[in-house]
């Protein structure tokens, strides 16, 4: 997938979806807005997991953090841009990440990681709760959506569907830097990380500073998802925080697909309509989407990404011999090298 | 402060009943069970459902709570059959996932079957009031029960596991399941054996543990922390450690509502944080359901 | 590029078990250095510890002049210790290519200047060609577009050399290289290699189970059993030193 088919791709994706004003209800938009928001946040935590091995079960805190940030400049009426606001935001998300990391990845992998993860965020959910000035159990509401200035003009986010446009605008842009990050050199460093640490620190790769950088920019991506999230809420509580919201990303990027880039946005749609359309009956959806979730672990853990790739391959391979692959070599019988070919080249490029 | 250690040793007690059957599973199944908890809960549902929230006769309450710890026995059989079987050579990440869609279904179906609503519920009138000991020190009955039933089941569990030749085939079919297998164990068999014991556990715990804290849809998650903070201190798979983290742990709790009332809960979870840092391995090591 | 490899009183216990009890040797830069002995004599162990996978309990590693014994696989990797492992080690699901290029990728990072622009995601043109070259000299370049999983195991070693040829190490270590392989691949293995020699100039040290091979490349020998150092010569020395004809007695240590 070249950059320039994606990036068209996801343009196309932004124009469809800012039209939906137009075709559908008020009530649906906001849910798609919150699907965006998710959808970020779950690309953030498929960083992690799919493309740098790391299981963690408390990502919801620094989503959390970057929300009741926001909620706080805004509520305040702080005379910051909003765009520095939500920059700021995901530096305070990279700095925690980066604090945090240091102590917990070097220290624990695996089921300890997930659950040391996990009581992180149990920590910062219940911190939360307690502290009177994040408004305690009930958290803040009434938060405004602020004006933006874009220098020829300022926007007031809060009128219409300013901040609806706003928000397909940002995440799209955020995918699309996510998206250059994991195929570029970096990705290709964490992929490997995650296919095999050792072998790629044989490769003389830090890994673990790789591992702590992935987290980072993880971190950061969560708190910003959480600054786009309150102004579009108006309302957060501590719950942000829990478990279950740090769940999310989780079974949104293993529905559509870990191993897959645009898995977890995909993961994140289903996942929304599931729950929308079972949204009647309280446990209806949990129930749906544990089930589903088992089915996809235990049938096809490469979601439906995964089943996608799969389906492709078996249409384009059932006819001849693919053009690319020669016929000759089928196993290690193919004559070694080329006499000319030198082992190691003289003159190279970017040494 | 007395009766902060006394309540402490009573949550303790609560909390390995369910941390028991957690690290069993894991010892011999190598699965981190998320769901535990859970099931947990839904044993309290179903003693609930059964005996309401007053019951007169404690003969009802204790029969209830072992009926309600073969339903969820039952519950585990079929789980093993078509999830937790699967798991086993899976990566560590897809089990933990799974076990927590695990969660997901049974958080779902309880609430889909019982709803929202919170109950507090009366232990049976034997338990009510208590004893004192001197002037100034009174024991609730409810909570020395609890703290007898834990003591007792710690008890069974340890004479079955290292006395029994039952528990001395599971230790050994956790230690090395290949070779339990070549030796003509029905390995298969015993993992089925083991899950309905932590299963069995579970349920039971929940229908006796019921008048202690309630019933509650966010029973299950509360218990399911603690179970995980008292597992990893005491090892995973290391049932000793289980019990001797459960105490500590109820102590620590019930000993930081006294000194630090502001903050409850956090404690816990702080402690779990250090420890898993200082020393992931727990206090005393990995066992094999030992 | 190429360094000498030092090792003095270097040993590794597992538990109460001394793997290697003291190893003490010098291997030359650019020399071909073959560690043999039967399984269990800690050919494995030294590696490890050789290449930073394992620290060792006693003594010193030193390349050239700088004691790496301590120093962490990467760093050492960074330093131009290249490794292949007996079960070769790929990045199953990128493709060939990719692999190659990871690697490139990285020595130029330790280097300091990675090739192509900074916002570009793919791999600079200069990196690819270098990849496709390796890939070329190898026999891998039909199938550079496969993911590694589905490559044959012949072909999954060959590719970890060009992983590991990609990096310009100043040292190779080769665990096992022939492990598993046909004769005929054996045969095109040791060729490689001695190809791989003459023309990087890189000190290789190899351990390996199949003396046609050893014989046939190694300028000394060393023997290993019990953790302990029984011979080192060249091969010749080796070959009629009495300790080590007793430990492979019953085996092969001629060869028509």
């Amino acid at each position: 997938m070249s950059g320039t088919r994606t990036a068209l791709f996801i343009v196309i994706g932004v124009l469809i979806l800012a039209s939906a004003p137009f075709w559908t209800s008020q009530a649906i938009v906001f849910l798609i807005g919150l699907t965006l928001i998710d959808a970020v946040f779950a690309l953030s935590w498929n960083l992690l997991f799919g493309f740098t091995g790391l299981t963690t079960f408390g990502h919801a805190a620094f989503f959390a953090v970057g929300a009741y940030a926001t909620a706080l400049a805004l509520r305040m009426h702080a005379p910051i841009h909003f765009l520095v606001l939500l920059a700021g935001v995901a530096l305070l998300g990279a700095v925690l990440s980066v604090l945090v990391g240091m102590v917990v990845l070097r220290r624990a992998a695996g089921i300890a990681l997930a659950i040391l993860t996990m009581a992180l965020g149990e920590i910062l959910h219940i911190i939360i709760g307690y502290s009177v000035a994040l408004g305690r159990e009930d958290g803040m509401s009434g938060i405004p959506r602020p004006k933006l200035n874009l220098f020829v003009t300022n926007l007031n986010l809060a009128s219409g569907n300013n901040y609806y446009w706003f928000l397909c605008i940002v995440c799209a842009l955020v995918a699309g830097a996510l998206c250059w990050l994991t195929f570029g050199r970096v990705g290709r460093v964490l992929r490997s990380i995650q296919q095999d640490p050792e072998r790629t620190a044989f490769l003389g790769v830090n890994v673990a500073r790789y591992r702590l950088l992935s987290f980072t920019i993880a971190g950061a991506i969560a708190a910003l998802a959480g600054g786009l999230y309150t102004p579009w809420v108006q309302t957060i509580t501590p719950d942000l925080a829990d478990t279950f919201r740090s769940a999310q990303p989780m079974l949104n990027a293993l529905l559509g697909g870990a191993q897959s880039f645009w898995g977890p946005v995909v993961g994140t749609a289903l996942f929304a309509l599931v729950n929308f359309s079972t949204r009647t009956l309280a446990g209806l959806s949990e129930l749906v989407v544990g089930i589903v979730l088992l089915l996809v672990i235990l049938i096809a853990p490469t979601g439906v990404m995964g089943l996608l790739g799969k389906l492709r391959k078996k249409r384009t391979e059932a006819p001849a011999a693919e053009p690319s692959a020669p016929a000759a070599p089928r196993n290690s019988s193919a004559p070694m090298a080329s006499a000319d070919a030198k082992l190691a080249p003289v003159k190279e490029g970017g040494q | 402060m007395l009766f902060a250690i006394l309540n402490g040793l009573s949550t303790g007690a609560a909390v390995f009943l369910v941390a028991a059957g957690l690290t069993f599973v894991f010892g011999i199944l190598r699965v981190m069970n998320f769901a535990h908890g859970h099931f947990f809960m839904i044993g309290a549902y179903v003693a609930f459902s059964i005996i309401g929230q007053h019951t007169d006769s404690t003969l009802n309450y204790v029969l209830v709570s072992l009926l309600a710890g073969a339903v969820v026995a039952v519950l585990g059989v079929i789980t093993d059959f078509t999830v937790l079987r699967r798991l086993r050579n899976v990566d560590h990440a897809y089990m933990m996932i799974a076990t927590f869609a695990l969660l997901m279904v049974a958080s779902g179906a309880s609430k889909l079957i019982w709803g929202l609503d919170s109950y507090s519920i009366s232990p049976p009138p034997a338990f009510e009031g208590g004893f004192s000991l001197s002037d100034t020190i009174f024991i609730p009955a409810f909570s020395a029960f609890v703290f007898g039933i834990g003591v007792v089941v710690f008890l069974v569990l340890d004479v079955v596991i290292h006395r029994s030749w039952v528990g001395k085939i599971m230790q050994s079919v956790a230690h090395d399941s290949w070779m339990a297998g070549q030796l003509g164990i029905n390995v298969p068999v015993l993992y089925t054996g083991a899950v309905v014991l932590a299963f069995f556990l579970a349920g039971l715990a929940g229908g006796l543990l019921l008048p202690n804290q309630g019933l509650s849809p966010g029973l299950a998650f509360s218990y399911l922390l603690h179970a995980f903070v008292a597992v990893i201190i005491g090892g995973l798979g290391n049932i000793r450690g289980a019990f001797v983290a459960s105490m500590l742990m109820g102590l620590i709790e019930s000993i930081s509502l006294v000194l630090l009332p502001n903050v409850p809960g956090l404690t816990i979870y702080v402690v779990m944080v250090g420890f898993l840092l200082w020393r992931p391995q727990g206090l005393f090591g990995q066992g094999g359901a030992h | 590029m190429s360094q000498a490899i030092v090792a003095e009183g270097v040993g590794k216990n597992y538990g109460p078990i001394p793997a290697l009890k003291t190893a003490t040797f010098r291997v030359e830069p650019g020399e071909v250095f073959a560690i043999i002995g039967p399984n269990g004599a800690g050919k494995t162990t030294l590696f490890k510890v050789l290449t930073g996978e394992v620290l060792p309990d006693r003594g010193r590693v030193l390349c050239g002049d700088l004691d790496v014994s301590r120093m962490p696989a990467h760093q050492r990797a960074a330093r131009g210790f290249g490794r292949t492992f007996q079960v070769a080690r790929v990045f199953g699901n990128s493709t060939a290519l990719d692999n190659v290029v990871v690697a490139i990728e990285s020595r130029q990072r330790v280097a300091g200047k990675v090739a192509g622009r900074w916002y570009q995601f793919r791999a600079a043109p200069s990196v690819i060609e270098e990849a496709m070259q390796m890939l070329g000299a190898l026999g891998l370049a039909a199938k550079r577009d496969v993911e590694a999983r589905f490559l044959s195991h012949g072909d999954k070693k060959r590719l970890e050399l060009a992983i590991t040829l990609a990096l310009k190490p100043g040292v190779l270590m080769l665990d096992e290289p022939t492990a598993g392989m046909s004769p005929s691949d054996r045969h095109q293995t040791v060729e490689l290699l001695a190809r791989i020699r003459k023309e990087t100039g890189a000190t290789v040290l190899l351990t390996e189970h199949d003396m046609d091979v050893v014989w046939g490349l190694a300028d000394r020998v060393m023997v290993l059993n019990y953790g302990e150092l029984i011979a080192i010569g060249r091969p010749e020395e080796i070959r009629a030193n009495k300790a080590v004809r007793e430990l492979y007695l019953g085996e092969e240590l001629e060869h028509a």
